[in-house]
């Protein structure tokens, strides 16, 4: 049978299109409430999919990284708190448009311009995974090193407070993740004489500890804050007007947030923000955007959205994650005992169709509950933090003790939670640390390969172009934070200082 | 790609480097230190066996890796020529601290009390330090949804729940 007919068979299945559905509810809720964000969501239904077959656990969790990813829209619009960080451009003229009364065009235009986005990038994913697939079949473990080593300079470029912090802790993310029984020679590192610590440190914990509760810790400072909800929401589906006035910056949004979901590290926030400034740079009514624009809520979405999609292809094709989320859903992968990459393309093929189908699926889903229920999900900001966090509490200890059904794990949880607190105030992110956590096996691994390939002689690393090609885009990776404020007075010479 | 720009100095200027990045400039070497004396207790391999990379290797290269990127911090503001106004993150709130304990306690207790039972202790002690006063809403919150979450989680998915060191004595498989 066509594999992609195969794909879009399994998730055709009541079962299946049910947890999808499950999915992009949980992600809208998640993605409206300001504080919980689909990482957060992905970690903590994670180790509870460990009993379901690979093609419905991995289904519903890309469905709701699609939903969350929009649900953030909702809450942008109406209370001018994104639900999700992909969200804060959206609010940039999302709220001043809800202030006028056009919450629910803003809300409808969100919803159609993320749909446009998110199938756009499907169809991208449908054709680029398999053809990087193909190519990175070539690959031998010199050229994967250097992918990785790619990848984890790349942290240098997300969005944060500080390039630098965000390599030190994908550093520390590498370094967590050497913990335990090496696996070439048996020696125990960094066990400390605990014989928990001797399987090294699990995925699972980490991550709902440093997604939900260093975010728990962090609210417990902000239990006074009171949000401005716009209540009166009337869905409105854009206007041809409105059309017209957007198709330019959903059709380049869709690209630019494609392309961004496509770079290992940058996720949909960076895409938010690119798109949401082209769609300004564009306009010929620059003067309306940040008072209630309506390109500036299309714009955004369209690339947040779009970078879903194309956050899946190095995830999928490479093992490399495109964004936070979607490392969380490659340690998923891992947990059901694939292995993501190449090799997964080529041998189950209808594996990667099946996801493509829930996305797609995923989207429509959203498009219809996003327009149908905008105003319940609005009134989920009203659920007391009181009662909201002790619940994340809740599942956060379900999760991490039920994942090898041990009460260390749920310490492992506690440290990460307060350990990632602790950083994220010092502006290291959780995400940055994530990507290392993930990475950092397959760097390893693919380094002590290749050094037994190359009798140990560096020099042979450079024999390969490919990986004379990563090591080259690795320095630009690392040097770009500090070339491109040049590059940007350099070509506005005449502009201000700000 | 994308940075938000940040912090700075006065009149805009470059900002110097702060007490607090050097501060954690320093914990990190610290940290990285104590980990690199830690590397020299692996058990020793044969090259044989290690084929040429020995079990402390990839560490030692994370950390060397580290403590690089911990001496450039304090001199990245420099570096990127950050300007603006630096905004000084206010000390962590008492009641943060406080948060942590509880959940350390209510995970600490867990293996006494099994988990139902501390999901009803989170979900009463916690609405409790928040501030949280209407009791006719806390405590059915706090039995009927842990009960909620066992039911669906131990009862239908089969989701493993500690049953702590208490059960037997109240009679609890």
């Amino acid at each position: 049978m066509d594999p992609v007919l195969h794909g879009l068979m399994l998730v055709a299945q009541p079962f299946n299109l049910a947890l999808i559905l499950a999915g992009v509810l949980v992600g809208v809720v998640v993605g409206a409430l300001p504080g919980l964000s689909s990482p957060m969501a992905v970690a903590l239904l994670m180790p509870f999919t460990v009993t379901l077959d690979p093609v419905p656990a991995i289904s519903m969790l890309a469905a709701l990284y699609c939903a969350g990813t929009f649900g953030g829209s909702i809450t942008a619009i109406l209370i001018n708190a994104p639900g999700a960080p992909p969200a804060v451009a959206t609010a940039f003229d999302g709220y001043p448009m809800a202030k006028k009364g056009e919450a629910g065009r803003a809300l409808g235009m969100a919803a159609v311009a993320s749909v446009i986005g998110g199938v756009f990038s499907l169809l991208v994913f449908l054709l680029a995974t398999p053809w990087l697939a193909e190519v990175a079949l070539s690959f031998r473990p010199p050229e994967y090193f250097a992918l990785a080593v790619f990848a984890l300079s790349m942290l240098a470029t997300v969005s944060g407070r500080s390039p630098v912090r965000n390599l030190i802790a994908g550093a520390v993310g590498v370094l967590i993740g050497t913990a335990g029984i090496h696996l070439t020679t048996g020696v125990q590192r960094f066990t400390f004489g605990v014989p928990e610590l001797a399987d090294g440190i699990h995925f699972v914990p980490v991550l709902i500890g440093l997604f939900a509760m260093s975010e728990l810790l962090s609210q417990s400072r902000t239990l006074d804050v009171l949000y401005e909800r716009i209540t009166s929401v009337v869905i409105r589906l854009p206007s041809r007007d409105d059309f017209r006035k957007v198709r330019g910056p959903i059709l380049r949004s869709s690209v630019i947030g494609t392309f961004v979901g496509i770079l290992p590290a940058e996720g949909s926030t960076v895409a938010a923000i690119i798109g949401y400034n082209e769609a300004k740079r564009w306009s010929k009514h620059k003067g309306e955007f940040g008072h209630g624009a309506i390109e500036g809520v299309a714009g955004p979405e369209a690339a947040n959205n779009a970078a879903t999609g194309g956050a899946m292809v190095p995830t999928l094709a490479l093992g490399i994650p495109g964004s936070s989320t979607t490392a969380l859903i490659l340690a998923a992968l891992i947990m059901h005992g694939f292995r993501p990459g190449p090799y997964l393309v080529q041998q189950t093929p209808e594996f990667i169709y099946a996801i493509f189908g829930a996305m797609l699926v995923a989207n429509f889903l959203f498009l219809g509950i996003g327009l149908a229920g905008a105003k319940v999900f609005s009134r989920i900001t009203m659920i007391p933090p009181t009662f909201l966090w002790p619940s994340v509490f809740v599942f956060s200890m379900i999760g991490a003790y039920s994942f090898s059904g041990s009460l260390f794990d749920v310490w492992v949880m506690l440290a990460a939670g307060i350990g990632g607190f602790v950083m994220n105030r010092h502006g290291f992110g959780p995400a940055p640390l994530v990507m290392g956590l993930i990475l950092g096996a397959m760097v390893e691994e693919r380094l002590s390969q290749s050094m037994i390939m190359f009798d140990n002689d560096w020099l042979r690393f450079f024999d390969s172009p490919i990986v004379v090609v990563f090591f080259v885009l690795t320095v630009v990776g690392l040097a770009w934070p500090a070339l491109a404020p040049r590059f940007r007075r350099r070509a506005a010479p005449s502009e201000p200082a700000p | 790609m994308t940075s938000i720009p940040g912090n700075g100095g006065r009149n805009g200027e470059p900002e110097p480097a702060t007490r607090t990045d050097i501060g954690v400039t320093l914990v990190i070497l610290t940290v990285a230190l104590a980990l690199w004396l830690e590397t020299t207790t692996f058990e020793a391999v044969s090259t044989l066996l290690a084929q040429n990379i020995p079990p402390e290797f990839f560490p030692r290269l994370v950390l060397v890796t580290i403590v690089v990127l911990a001496l450039v911090l304090p001199f990245e503001p420099l570096i990127l020529k950050r300007r603006g106004a630096r905004r000084r993150s206010a000390p962590i709130p008492v009641m943060t601290w406080m948060t942590a304990t509880l959940l350390a306690a209510v995970a600490a207790s867990m293996a006494w009390i099994g988990t139902l039972a501390s999901m009803v202790l989170a979900c009463l002690l916690l609405p409790a330090l928040w501030g949280e006063r209407r009791m006719t809403r806390v405590i059915p919150f706090a039995l009927l949804f842990p009960g909620a979450v066992a039911l669906v989680f131990s009862g239908l998915l089969k989701v493993p729940f500690e049953p702590g060191l208490l059960a037997p004595l109240l009679g609890v498989d």
